[in-house]
């Protein structure tokens, strides 16, 4: 996902001295010498992947890309697109995703990954529509969804879909479903509410203002009346119209006889309008039409703002699709086919191999593999699979083939289950009541009696003012402040959270936040770094270690064993000639030499040397007949700011626990480096949850950081949750918070920042509270003119809004 | 003040013809993608294909 510029310049003064990366930002490892042509010069690229990428940028070109983009994207894979989705062009697979749109053109759904800004948005709408056959293409670059409109027969949608994996996007295909609709349709109402309440407001304000001046400068009965008219004939269509999502609100929250939060929301509007309107036709005095359209307005762009970040959070079925391959191969009599995965059944026989990723639950029928089922179990190394072993569909092949019979398909396997535990987990969630909720409850209770109070005393008085006090009182009382106070100071921390790389999906978590209690994280991926880096070069013979590691990556480039990943980044495009691949090390002729890369014994059993030495059993060797001998130490490492991020819980008095899918062995290793007491090992995702409501149960506000989709229940479950980007999508749809790049710095900010967010919020309420409890009295004694109502008002909700800002301000880097 | 009672139907006209337009807006997929819209008008050469661009990328010398 996406570093901003800013971030990315500012980290790290070590890596000044390296130059960056022109595609992605990422230091260029010494001794590197790719580039890609961009705008007509040569610019330094960090890995072959990159290079890719930018190069077909600029010859397509779009490196205008460069210019507009204000997000640096990750670094990409290798992208080796060619027949990954052949499959996408058969019927079946049409038919099931896609929509008729007339004119032998097709609707289809696609979910993109690493779409961060709007040039990444620009760069894949104007490559697509370029394409001959393409009518439409819209991205939408807060979940990644892209809607096509294409003719098949023209554009092939696997000729497409293969564009956009080169260009850094690997494309899925979104599961069929009204979800996308549903969303747009939600959207559309939601965006129609507020601009009709905007419009309205401004309209009715402008009336509004000509009677407070009136007022002011005398102004005929007739006149007056004439305005209030007006006003009257705007604002009651505007609210009853836009008010719509409060009263079904309301109205189904006393169907279920629970006081929702609409409820009071709602009776408010309905009460002051209705009010109004009786005031307007039958009596005299002020009317508060101007202050019922602006709550409105104000109120509705906080929900539209909610409605937006929890769409963007992706449905659970696009989570889904991304977990799984875009197409299978299937056995046939005569060999094998590309089929798409909605075509599989069980029986299927399916062929997998080496970086695919298992389609469906079954049980291997052929050959030996090591599957990573890291996302699915927590657990860290792969683990040999052979004939009549289960194997789970989102595993990934390690190395080695398999023939795969299917057990279960789509809503059937292991994955969807670990969904199915979702719903449940968030319905369990407990309530949290918000700061502002109780506050406000407290507050409307407050205002209703001290209205029924006065009520009575003028009705004593004179019964001809007691409808304009209790008005005047409900309309000073209108919390304006109050319901922005909150959102505002949420809002600003997450501009300023998303500076640092953390990016807010339910902003109440910012609120719950200073007062968890404990801290749940899980091993594989969260704690450590998903990918194998080269931490250490032995070199010996007088080689500089960035000649060995192009000599390694150069071998390595053709094995698929997971350490080799940890050599692409420093591929120099070096070639490497008569490979042999083998499962234990790969052989080949780089610059004349011949040279053996793999463990230790392999080495030293095919050169026929003792390439045991010290230390090297542990190691990757890279040796030659001449006597060359180099270690290279290849480690999952910690994630970076993963001590510091433990240390500053523990020295705040937050509790630490660890609890891994991964054998007691790796756990307790990790558990020992951090110095966390509390380890629990082979967790499986019930498991997880049980344990965090257990904590919650013994009164704990906890905390869970993961990654996997075997953390997404526990993620679902928990007070507050942060998922790490670069793990499974699923993880993230379930996470209060997502963690971007490589480092889990931003959640220390995080935690360091929320007790802020939690004064601001309470400086913010404690404000507005104080503002409309002191104005209430003034208004029972009827001593509140309508302008200056209007300017108390103004003024305290623009202090609230200054105030929330500084959240923002600060934190920026 | 009379003019007031002709301006202030006419505000009124010109309120429903901007929620009609909002609405017509909406349907019409405007409000869908805000931000590529704004780098479009950037782009010199805004109407050529993949490969028009690629031939022409292929005609240039030097930068």
């Amino acid at each position: 996902m996406s570093r901003t510029l800013a971030e990315s310049s500012g980290t790290g003064a070590a890596e000044a001295d390296l130059e960056a990366c022109f595609h992605c930002g990422e230091p260029v490892p010494h001794g590197s010498a790719l580039t890609a042509e961009i705008g007509g010069r040569p610019r330094p690229m960090c890995c072959a992947g990159c290079r890719a990428v930018a190069t077909m940028i600029g010859a397509s070109g779009l490196d205008s890309y460069y210019r507009f983009r204000d997000a640096l994207p990750s670094r990409p894979d290798v992208p080796d697109a060619a027949g990954r989705f052949e499959a996408w062009d058969r019927d079946a697979v049409l038919d099931w995703h896609g929509r008729d749109a007339g004119d032998g053109r097709l609707d289809v759904t696609l979910v993109l990954e690493n779409v961060h800004c709007a040039a990444c948005a620009w760069l894949v709408r104007r490559f697509l529509t370029d394409h001959a056959g393409v009518a439409d293409a819209r991205l939408d670059i807060a979940d990644g969804r892209l809607r096509l409109v294409f003719e098949p027969h023209r554009a092939p949608l696997s000729r497409l879909a293969a564009g956009l994996a080169g260009l850094g996007y690997p494309p899925h295909l979104d599961a069929p479903g009204a979800d996308a609709e549903r969303d747009r349709n939600e959207r559309r109402r939601m965006l129609r509410y507020l601009a009709v309440a905007g419009l309205g407001m401004m309209q009715v304000m402008t009336y509004a203002i000509a009677n407070y001046l009136g007022a002011w400068q005398g102004m005929d009965a007739a006149t007056e009346q004439f305005f209030k008219v007006v006003s009257m004939l705007v604002a009651v269509p505007v609210a009853l119209y836009a008010g719509q999502p409060f009263y079904r609100s309301a109205l189904e929250a006393l169907a279920r006889r629970r006081a929702g939060m609409d409820l009071p929301i709602a009776a408010a509007l309905l009460i002051a309008l209705s009010a109004s309107v009786l005031i307007t036709l039958f009596g005299h005095g002020e009317v508060y039409f101007d202050s019922v359209v602006m709550f409105l307005f104000f109120l509705l762009l906080g929900r539209f703002a909610v409605l937006t970040a929890r769409q963007r959070a992706g449905a659970l079925g696009t989570a889904l699709a991304r977990a799984l391959p875009a197409q299978a191969r299937r056995r046939t009599a005569e060999g094998a086919e590309s089929v798409g995965i909605v075509e599989l059944r069980p029986g299927d026989r399916v062929l997998v191999s080496a970086g695919d990723i298992v389609p469906a639950d079954g049980t291997v029928r052929d050959g030996r593999a090591r599957l990573d089922e890291a996302l699915m179990t927590g657990e860290a190394a792969p683990r040999p699979r052979a004939v009549g072993d289960a194997v789970l569909a989102g595993s990934v092949v390690a190395s080695g083939q398999l023939e795969i019979e299917i057990a279960a398909t789509g809503r059937e396997t292991a994955l969807a289950g670990i969904v199915d535990l979702l719903d449940p987990a968030r319905r369990r969630r407990p309530g949290i009541t918000r700061l502002a909720d109780r506050m406000a409850g407290v507050f409307i209770g407050v205002v209703l009696v001290a209205t029924a109070v006065a009520a009575a005393a003028w009705w004593s008085v004179d019964p001809g003012r007691v409808v304009p006090v209790m008005l005047a009182m409900l309309v000073a009382a209108c919390p304006c402040a109050l319901a922005l106070g909150t959102p505002t100071a949420l809002a600003s921390a997450a501009r300023g959270l998303a500076r640092a790389g953390l990016l807010t999906v339910e902003p109440d978590a910012l609120e719950v936040l200073p007062r968890v209690t404990r801290v749940v994280f899980d091993k594989t991926g969260t704690l450590t770094r998903r990918e194998f880096t080269v931490d250490e070069v032995i070199a010996s013979a007088g080689r500089a270690s960035g000649e060995i590691l192009a000599i390694a990556a150069a071998l390595e480039r053709h094995s698929t064993h997971p350490l080799a990943a940890a050599f692409r980044i420093h591929d120099t495009g070096l070639e490497a000639s008569g490979v042999e691949v083998h499962e234990l090390g790969v052989a080949g002729t780089v610059d004349g030499r011949n040279w053996c890369i793999g463990r230790a014994d392999w080495v030293g059993q095919r050169l026929g040397i003792e390439a045991g030495g010290a230390g090297a059993a542990s190691r990757i060797v890279l040796a030659d007949r001449g006597g060359e001998l180099h270690a290279i130490g290849v480690s999952a490492g910690m994630r970076r700011g993963a001590d510091a991020l433990v240390a500053r819980l523990r020295e705040a008095g937050i509790g630490v626990t660890l609890a891994s899918g991964d054998h007691e062995g790796p756990v307790a290793e990790m558990a020992g480096r951090l110095g966390i007491d509390d380890v629990h090992a082979r967790m499986r995702p019930a498991d997880k949850l049980a344990l965090v409501e257990s904590l919650r149960a013994r009164g704990e506000i906890v905390a869970v950081v993961g990654d996997g989709v075997n953390d997404a229940p526990v993620l679902a479950g928990a007070d507050v949750s942060v998922a790490m980007a670069d793990g499974a999508p699923l993880a993230g749809t379930q996470a209060d918070l997502v963690c971007v790049g490589t480092s889990l710095d931003a959640v220390i900010e995080a935690f360091a920042h929320a007790p802020r967010v939690r004064s601001v919020i309470r400086q913010n309420l404690g404000w507005a509270l104080a503002y409309n409890v002191s104005v209430l009295p003034l208004a029972a004694l009827g001593w509140v003119p309508p302008w200056a109502a209007a300017i108390g008002m103004s003024a305290s909700s623009l202090a609230v809004v200054l105030n929330a800002r500084r959240l923002a301000g600060a934190e920026r880097r | 003040m009379n003019i007031v009672y002709v301006l202030v139907p006419l505000s009124l006209v010109l309120l429903a013809i901007a929620i009609a337009a909002f609405f017509w807006a909406v349907r019409n997929d405007q409000f869908e993608d805000l931000d590529t819209p704004a780098l479009d008008i950037l782009d010199d050469d805004e109407d050529r294909t993949v490969d028009e661009r690629r031939s022409a990328r292929s005609g240039e010398s030097g930068p």
